[in-house]
């Protein structure tokens, strides 16, 4: 460029990089008003990132996730635990029937006992 | 970063493919469109996504939960990027690629919005123009350009992803810019 100031330079990077404070903007726009070469210079810089930000952003398809998932190692997970996770209210029910069926068990241990008390107490009574 | 993310990834770190699914549908294109600007060749960067989200699952234990997730992906498919052209450098003699064959690729999976037959060749030669220019740059300078002007992301995050000082990555971007500045104007003739 003819315009040999590396400083205009700089601040156009940094308006670029919109780094550039309010005064350093009105230094450079002062100078572009009144150097041609500065000024296109600036313009084919602007010009060359708007490009670039105006590619396009194509999607994938649809089945590149699936894709991908093929090619992953296993999964550690037990097939039981999987089948947990994807139905919680059989689950919660399949682990609420060993506590509860401990209780009965347990209740019904009870019963039969205090039940032989009275029988071989009343057999004690007896003789 | 968001607590879905982070519960995904507790989940990933668990090797549950479902919660990883998520996480690739949440960043596929993205991770797709560097790739893409990075190598400039639809099935490279295809088969580069998929290698990207891969490696990430195999080494999720790698993956520092205190930063971003996008940061750390974006850094394994730019480097995977990097080291495909790398290779590519060293057998180019073999499959360079036919010009013309790469442009068709690309507009067959880009989306036809209904404009005219003139807009759309307009826009191809535009959108191959412009790729032919990134894919002229040296790759670090390359790297920087397409995470700030593709991804759109801050300064601060690309030097994260590409783990060199801020300082630097506005030296690549500005000196990047320049090449394509200088690039882009030569063709038309204006050349400062």
């Amino acid at each position: 460029m003819s315009c040999s100031s590396v400083k205009y330079l700089s601040l156009m990077n940094k308006v670029l990089d919109q780094e550039a404070t309010d005064q350093e903007k009105q230094q450079l726009f002062e100078h572009l008003a009144s150097c041609d070469t500065c000024r296109i210079h600036f313009n084919e810089l602007k010009a060359s990132t708007e490009l670039l930000r105006r590619l396009a952003h194509p999607q994938l398809p649809a089945v590149f996730t699936k894709t991908v998932l093929e090619q992953l190692p296993p999964e550690k997970r037990h097939a039981i635990r999987r089948w947990g996770s994807q139905h919680p209210v059989l689950t919660t029910m399949a682990i609420c029937v060993v506590p509860m069926s401990l209780v009965m068990i347990g209740a019904r241990r009870q019963v039969r006992e205090k039940n032989n008390y009275v029988l071989i107490k009343g057999l004690g009574d007896q003789t | 970063m968001d607590q879905t993310e982070k519960r995904l990834i507790k989940k990933v770190k668990k090797r549950d493919h479902q919660a990883f699914a998520l996480l690739v549908e949440r960043y596929k294109n993205s991770v797709f469109a560097i790739c893409l600007r990075m190598v400039g060749q639809v099935q490279e960067a295809e088969d580069l996504s998929q290698e990207a989200f891969i490696r990430a699952y195999n080494h999720i234990d790698q993956y520092d939960q205190e930063r971003k997730f996008s940061t750390w992906l974006f850094r394994i498919a730019t480097n995977l990027s990097i080291d495909f052209l790398r290779r590519r450098k060293n057998t180019v003699s073999l499959d360079a690629s036919v010009p013309g064959t790469e442009e068709l690729t690309l507009n067959a999976i880009l989306p036809d919005e209904g404009e005219h037959p003139e807009e759309r060749i307009l826009r191809k030669e535009t959108e191959a123009f412009v790729q032919h220019e990134i894919d002229k740059l040296p790759e670090k300078y390359r790297s920087a350009v397409v995470l700030k002007y593709i991804e759109d992301l801050s300064l601060k995050e690309i030097s994260e992803i590409m783990e060199i000082p801020v300082g630097t990555v506005k030296t690549r971007i500005h000196r990047g810019r320049e090449m394509l500045r200088k690039n882009m104007t030569v063709k038309g003739g204006k050349q400062t």
